[in-house]
């Protein structure tokens, strides 16, 4: 029988309350961050036709979180018309990239190679992000699909970053910062980023700097950018679990010093 | 002698070498440089890297048949070596687009697995938070104040509660927070600049096995 | 070939465009002068005598720890992370500690297991620990099947690991490389285990997790002056003052753009 210690019970309580969080499913009206504005803005001040990199460089696992960003940022560029290049700097961001791609385009009925194309994963990113500054189609010379990028219509005026509009990177870790250090200061890309909520502060520095163009971040982000484009999704219904998480926390911290100046005034009494 | 210029004097060469062009072609538009650079990247940093990848997998059977031989957590590595196998199998035969074998393995294992790992972290945040803000001394409570106050800023709460509280927090996050953070990075920087200079210069040749 | 290819192309390129950008004038005299100071303070012979580095509480703890284990009879594990190459600074600041952490450990035959994500690390790794029970006189304690890759998935090497701390049960944990996500469930779980923990990273978030969770915690350029510390060789110690002096210039550009901006918000020449 295994002795249950309070770190145990934490577990527990933090299951229970997202899981009902995640039934009730009730929303809420959240104000729109500047952070999130920017970007919107952004994407918004785009002219028709332009074109932008979306690089998923996430892992599989961050899915939950990923996902409701990288939608809510496909279904803005997309309605815009902007036509958009899909790759993946991790490979397990090369398949998940593709799909939210091609979900999102059939909703806005574009069509692959004229107004996306997903060129997938090539390892080693910061030789990847080095070399698609020099030559993009010498970078991929074939699409995901294993289509010659001559036969790509959208890449024919397209040669290196000079030809792009931006790059959004969507990540779970640290590889938009290889984006800023090696595709912005050195080619002069515009680089912005929807990441997970955990890495925000990583690029507050980035951003505060101007290295970082815009960025949104985590949950949160997602349901601020879907309320500025008039879309509920995954953001604003994950934010009750979200919330209820972080009163959790709240209340584990407390506990946590009542117990602590406790047992301190327990051992200044016996002492 | 030939083992040293094989292992110590060859590695240290190529790096140097490899080091000062990369270097001098940063500072280069001219359509030459940035061949050489897109050459150096490209091709010659991938084929490494393709070999590296058999390294490892070489490493991973090795250690598995080893274990397994032994009788060490022979379930756990029959079901890596299962699935070292049976993923290139499905991308040989049916490829690794649409709704192959090896994306339905994708999708429905390996997502789901690692989704699970991902979200112990929400777990250990709780049981670090419990454990690790506690209000011993001045400083620590003033940490702990501040993570309330992004942990309330980040919620759907902040609309119930007084504006100075996500103001407070922003503040937080994008002043002292910040200043921090810039200083880290900044020392970082500066250590990465001198550990790569006494890489190439080979003051520091730890890398290749070897201390000085 | 590698020759051949660049004459060719200089030979058929007859490009307008100047060998030299220069819109980064700027970066390279910064880089020229950071060059020149850490050569300096590393080959000037007197510089060299006068420095001393402060004490490092996480580098004074590495013998204790490796003691621990020893005395109880558990290994101690090292990972470099899931974030980092080898050809990241961090990584080989990394390996620098390992091969004072292997020396040790070889010195008392406690065990170390070094689980990577990476195979070039791996590779290195194998050579840095084999060298290091050479040079502490017991060859025949380096076992390669304790340095080894696992998987190059962030989460699958998270897992991993994770087991691999639940199974053995080290005394002690270290913790030094570039880590991202992972970092907390590691931690964590070497908490959990009561292992000695040391860690370092140039990740700034994941040092707030390593602060909580950890004993000791080497932050950003601490891990780059581990090296010198440990191994107390006046080169690599010099060339950690040439960061000091570097520290130092940027403060004062920094105080001196802050004052001009100050002065007169219009200009710019503090933005390049």
């Amino acid at each position: 029988m295994i002795k249950l210690e309070s770190r145990h019970w934490i577990f527990l309580g933090l299951f229970v309350l997202v899981v009902g969080a995640m039934v009730l499913n009730i929303s809420f009206d959240i104000a729109v961050t500047d952070e999130t504005q920017r970007l919107y803005n952004l994407i918004d001040s785009l002219p028709e036709g332009s074109t932008l990199i979306i690089s998923f460089d996430h892992e599989a696992s961050s899915l939950p979180e990923i996902r409701p960003l990288a939608l809510v940022v496909l279904r803005h560029t997309f309605s815009k018309n902007i036509k958009l290049i899909g790759t993946a700097l991790l490979a397990e961001g090369t398949g998940v990239g593709y799909q939210l791609m091609n979900m999102v385009a059939k909703e806005y009925g574009k069509q692959y190679g004229i107004d996306y194309v997903y060129l997938g994963f090539k390892p080693q990113y910061i030789a990847a992000i080095l070399s698609m500054g020099e030559s993009i189609p010498e970078t991929f010379p074939e699409d995901y699909l294993g289509k010659p990028v001559a036969q790509l219509p959208l890449l024919h005026n397209v040669k290196n970053y000079d030809d792009i509009a931006g790059v959004i990177s969507i990540a779970d870790g640290s590889l938009t910062t290889h984006w800023i250090e090696y595709g912005a200061s050195r080619y002069g890309v515009r680089v912005s980023a929807a990441v997970t909520a955990a890495m925000m502060t990583t690029y507050d520095p980035y951003l505060a700097s101007g290295q970082l163009y815009a960025m949104i971040g985590g949950l949160r982000g997602a349901a601020e950018y879907e309320r500025l484009i008039n879309r509920g999704g995954a953001g604003k219904r994950g934010m009750l679990a979200q919330t209820v998480s972080h009163i959790y926390v709240i209340c584990l911290i407390v506990v946590g010093n009542i117990v602590y100046f406790r047992a301190k005034r327990k051992k200044r009494s016996n002492s | 002698m030939v083992a040293f210029l094989m292992n110590r004097l060859g590695p240290q060469i190529i790096c140097f070498v490899f080091g000062l062009v990369l270097f001098a072609v940063y500072f280069s538009a001219h359509p030459v440089a940035r061949q050489i650079n897109t050459t150096v990247l490209v091709d010659y940093w991938q084929i490494i890297f393709a070999f590296t990848l058999i390294i490892g997998v070489i490493s991973f059977v090795n250690l598995s048949v080893h274990d397994i031989k032994r009788g060490h957590n022979r379930f756990y590595r029959f079901i890596s070596l299962f699935g070292l196998v049976i993923m290139p199998v499905f991308a040989v035969i049916w490829g690794i687009k649409g709704d192959s074998p090896f994306m339905w393995m994708f999708d429905n294992v390996q997502v789901p697995m690692q989704s699970t790992v991902f979200s112990l972290l929400a777990f250990f945040v709780a049981s670090a938070s419990y454990r690790g803000f506690r209000a011993r001394s001045l400083p620590a409570t003033v940490l702990l104040v501040a993570a309330l106050l992004t942990l309330i800023s980040r919620s759907s709460l902040e609309g119930a509660l007084p504006s100075f509280i996500a103001g407070t927090a922003d503040w937080v996050r994008g002043n002292p927070s910040m200043a921090a953070r810039r200083a880290i990075l900044i020392g970082i920087g500066l250590g990465s600049l001198t550990t790569s200079l006494r890489v190439l210069l080979g003051i520091e040749r730890t890398w290749l096995g070897g201390e000085k | 070939m590698i020759t051949g290819y660049i004459i060719i192309t200089l030979a058929v390129t007859a490009s307008p465009v100047a060998w030299f950008d220069t819109g980064k004038t700027v970066t390279l005299i910064a880089a020229i002068i950071s060059i020149l100071i850490v050569l300096y303070t590393t080959f000037h012979k007197s510089s060299r005598e006068k420095f001393k580095v402060r004490k490092i509480a996480g580098l004074r703890a590495v013998e204790d720890a490796i003691g621990r284990a020893t005395e109880m009879a558990r290994p101690v594990l090292f990972t470099p992370g899931w974030g980092g190459d080898i050809q990241r600074p961090t990584t080989i600041a990394s390996m620098n500690i390992l091969s004072h952490v292997a020396e040790k450990t070889c010195q008392y035959d406690c065990r170390l297991v070094y689980p990577t994500h990476d195979p070039v690390i791996m590779a290195v790794a194998q050579e840095v620990i084999k060298e290091a029970c050479a040079r502490a006189g017991f060859p025949d304690r380096y076992r390669e099947n304790d340095i080894f890759y696992v998987s190059s998935s962030q989460f699958g090497y998270a897992a991993a690991v994770e087991g691999l701390i639940s199974r053995l049960k080290p005394a002690s944990i270290f913790l030094l490389g570039t880590f991202e996500a992972e970092s907390l469930i590691l931690a964590e779980t070497g908490n959990i285990n009561k292992a000695i923990q040391i860690a370092g990273t140039d990740s700034t978030i994941q040092l707030s997790f390593f602060i909580v969770a950890c004993d000791y915690v080497l932050i950003g350029e601490e891990l780059f002056a581990a090296s010198g510390y440990l191994s107390q060789d006046k080169s690599i110690l010099a060339s950690v003052r040439a960061q000091d002096i570097l520290k130092v210039i940027i403060a004062m550009l920094l105080i001196l753009a802050v004052i001009w901006a100050t002065i007169n918000p219009d200009s710019t020449w503090w933005r390049f």
